[in-house]
């Protein structure tokens, strides 16, 4: 039995495939679609929400976790995990405002000094993960216990309050450029620079080749530990980066800052429609997944709901994001056989 | 039959290890404290692991068959706020437990049918269900704690037995270890676990309903969880939502250090029991809480 069939010049075959292909568009536009409906909701159900005001408050609380969520979408693209996010975010954070709280007339090199930690931190993870064969799970898991460990030992159960931060690292969250949040900003730019760098750029691709199927990119002849390293890296950078802005934004900066950022993260980047089985997804979908979690977080503040509901939200849409993400991965892979043989194979 | 008897009694190379290595930081914490050495210290001391033992014992279960649950911790918070609604209401133990366990159960269910019927990947089912059940403990509990528990649900994880000296609580832990043991290692229920870790698809095409099978280990880790907050209520006499929030790293890294695969297949309860008694005893011995985090990387 040939596996190429007459089947494939069907109408009702073509029909088919444009709906799959339509499957493939909802992956990026779902999360934009539910983003809509909520803010509709929350529209609908109290007037505070939908001002020019509300809205910066949500692009600001969005902003440094979008960036975390990119990171994190990095690494779920190779198939990986990183769970030490919120750790790295914290041992930089803590260690950057420690060194500005001493050296007083510190300008921009402390921004140079949190990307350096960052990376280190990151490469550590993907030197575990890419050359140690350790499960990704095991190994940042170990890591996130183990940073955080460090920022234990390190403080000495002190903690940086914000009298002590030179005045420009605090004044620049806040700054506003054209009405809008310089944070905004920026987080818009470096999303939009990772999602570039992923999208065009061969190293880029390769972290998609790596991840939609590990043991094809080897024979391909790609060095897939390397670019396991690199996303690692790269993850490192941005959770780096974003520690810094985060202790900024919160001015007192503990040793427990940033816990549950990895959590955050991953349900962003899921949310998102970055696929944890790996090779699918894009940065702007994680950025707008941490929209998304920032908006019902408003939201549900502003209709004087309980804080644990929104861990109930958040952690049922995560499944929900992942029953999508499968069911819209079946739909692609049928369209694939059906484009290569004419029908789905079993 | 000689050489079945062998492969369950003979340790491994790892297990010998962790038995080493857990007598040396015996020996090392009895250097350090003059107050180490005490029969009533160190069955005391069996507090530091029992509950995370609990379900690590269930959590073993399921990596066994290649998944994963991480949200066992929040399935623990579900339990002691449940129980707590249950003594705020003169509900009898024998049958508020019961229900508390089915309720578990069922909530373990659900990450199997997820996991299992969806195909959806573990460790994103899990970890959504982690947030949502730790929100579901809070939504039963409020962020007000209960502390005015019916001394019935705090016996089994205060009261000592035989002479004062073993905890309840230890005797239920060597209880579900060698019945875990048993089923994990002696049964058909057992095998076919390994196997599916193995080669999930070789273990379908062999006849083996994978489905069932995933439901039912998650169940069980569920189930477990249950019984692991009874044992909380008992040791801490409180119930609150944020009940063992982050006990499942500790978790994980007593399954892993115990010799399981993650990827499945592999694993052995003597091998989890025996990291236990590692993680306790240095936990114990430095009275330290976050020395342990080294032990991942020096194995």
């Amino acid at each position: 039995m040939s596996p190429v069939t007459k089947e494939a010049t069907f109408p009702s075959t073509v029909q088919r495939r444009t709906f799959s292909e339509l499957a493939l568009k909802i992956r990026v536009s779902g999360v934009l679609a539910f983003l809509l409906i909520i803010s509709v909701i929350f529209s609908l159900l109290t007037a505070r929400f939908f001002t020019v005001q509300n809205i910066t408050v949500i692009a600001s609380n969005a902003a440094i976790l979008a960036i975390v969520a990119s990171a994190q979408a990095i690494v779920l693209l190779t198939r990986n995990v990183d769970v030490s996010a919120g750790s790295m975010m914290g041992f930089t954070a803590y260690l950057t405002a420690d060194y500005a709280a001493r050296h007083q007339g510190i300008g921009a090199e402390l921004v140079f000094m949190a990307l350096v930690i960052g990376v280190v931190l990151g490469i550590i993870n993907g030197l575990l993960v890419a050359y140690g064969k350790v499960s990704s799970l095991i190994a940042t898991l170990a890591t996130m216990s183990l940073y955080r460990g460090f920022t234990y030992i390190y403080a000495h159960g002190q903690e940086v309050t914000s009298n002590k931060l030179p005045r420009w690292m605090l004044n620049s969250v806040d700054l506003r450029i054209g009405g809008i949040p310089a944070l905004v900003i920026l987080c818009i730019l470096i999303v939009a620079g990772v999602a570039i760098f992923l999208r065009d750029y061969p190293l880029g691709r390769q972290i998609y080749a790596v991840g939609s199927n590990p043991l094809a990119s080897v024979f391909y002849g790609l060095r897939t530990q390397r670019i396991i390293l690199l996303a690692y890296g790269l993850s490192g950078l941005l959770c780096g980066f974003a520690g810094l802005l985060y202790a900024a934004r919160v001015g007192t900066v503990t040793v427990i800052l940033a816990s549950g950022w990895e959590m955050a993260s991953l349900a962003a980047a899921v949310i998102g429609g970055v696929s944890v089985t790996g090779g699918s997804g894009t940065v702007i979908g994680a950025a707008l997944g941490a929209l998304v979690l920032a908006t019902v977080d408003n939201g549900l503040v502003l209709l004087g709901i309980p804080e644990f509901w929104r861990m109930f939200v958040q952690g049922s849409s995560i499944v929900a994001a992942a029953a999508v993400d499968v069911f819209i991965g079946l739909k692609i892979r049928d369209s694939l056989q059906r484009r290569r043989f004419g029908r789905t194979l079993v | 039959m000689k050489r079945k008897a062998n492969s369950v009694w003979r340790l491994s190379q790892w297990e010998l290890m962790l038995i080493i290595l857990t007598i040396a930081a015996a020996a090392c914490s009895a250097q350090l404290s003059p107050y180490y050495l005490n029969l009533d210290q160190i069955a005391d001391s069996s507090r530091q692991f029992i509950i995370p033992g609990l379900l690590a014992l269930g959590l073993m279960v399921v990596v066994v068959l290649g998944e994963i649950d991480i949200s066992l911790a929040s399935t623990l918070a579900v339990g002691t706020v449940m129980l707590s609604k249950f003594s705020a209401f003169h509900v009898q133990l024998w049958l508020a437990f019961p229900v508390v366990l089915v309720i578990c159960a069922l909530l373990g269910a659900l990450n199997g049918v997820l996991v299992a019927w969806l195909g959806l990947p573990s460790l994103a089912v899990t970890l959504g269900t982690m947030g949502a059940y730790r929100g579901l403990a809070f939504i039963i509990g409020t962020e007000q704690g209960y502390t005015d528990f019916d001394d019935s649900y705090l016996w089994c994880g205060t009261e000592r037995v035989l002479g004062d000296i073993v905890p309840v609580s230890l005797i239920v832990f060597g209880v579900v270890a060698l019945v875990v043991g048993f089923v994990v290692h002696q049964t058909v229920f057992g095998r076919r676990c390994f196997s599916v870790g193995h080669n999930k698809d070789a273990a379908w095409f062999s006849g083996i309903e994978v489905r069932k099978l995933k439901i039912q280990t998650y169940t069980l880790a569920g189930a477990l969880a249950a019984l692991a907050a009874l044992v909380w209520i008992g040791q801490y006499g409180s119930a609150r939502g944020d009940n063992a929030d982050g006990m499942i790293l500790f978790v994980i890294t007593a399954v892993v250090l115990g010799g399981v695969d993650i990827s499945g297949g592999r694993g052995t309860v003597l091998g989890v029991v025996l990291s236990l008694l590692l993680l306790g005893t240095i936990r114990n011995g430095m009275g330290c809480r976050k020395v342990w985090y080294l032990v991942p990387f020096a194995c």
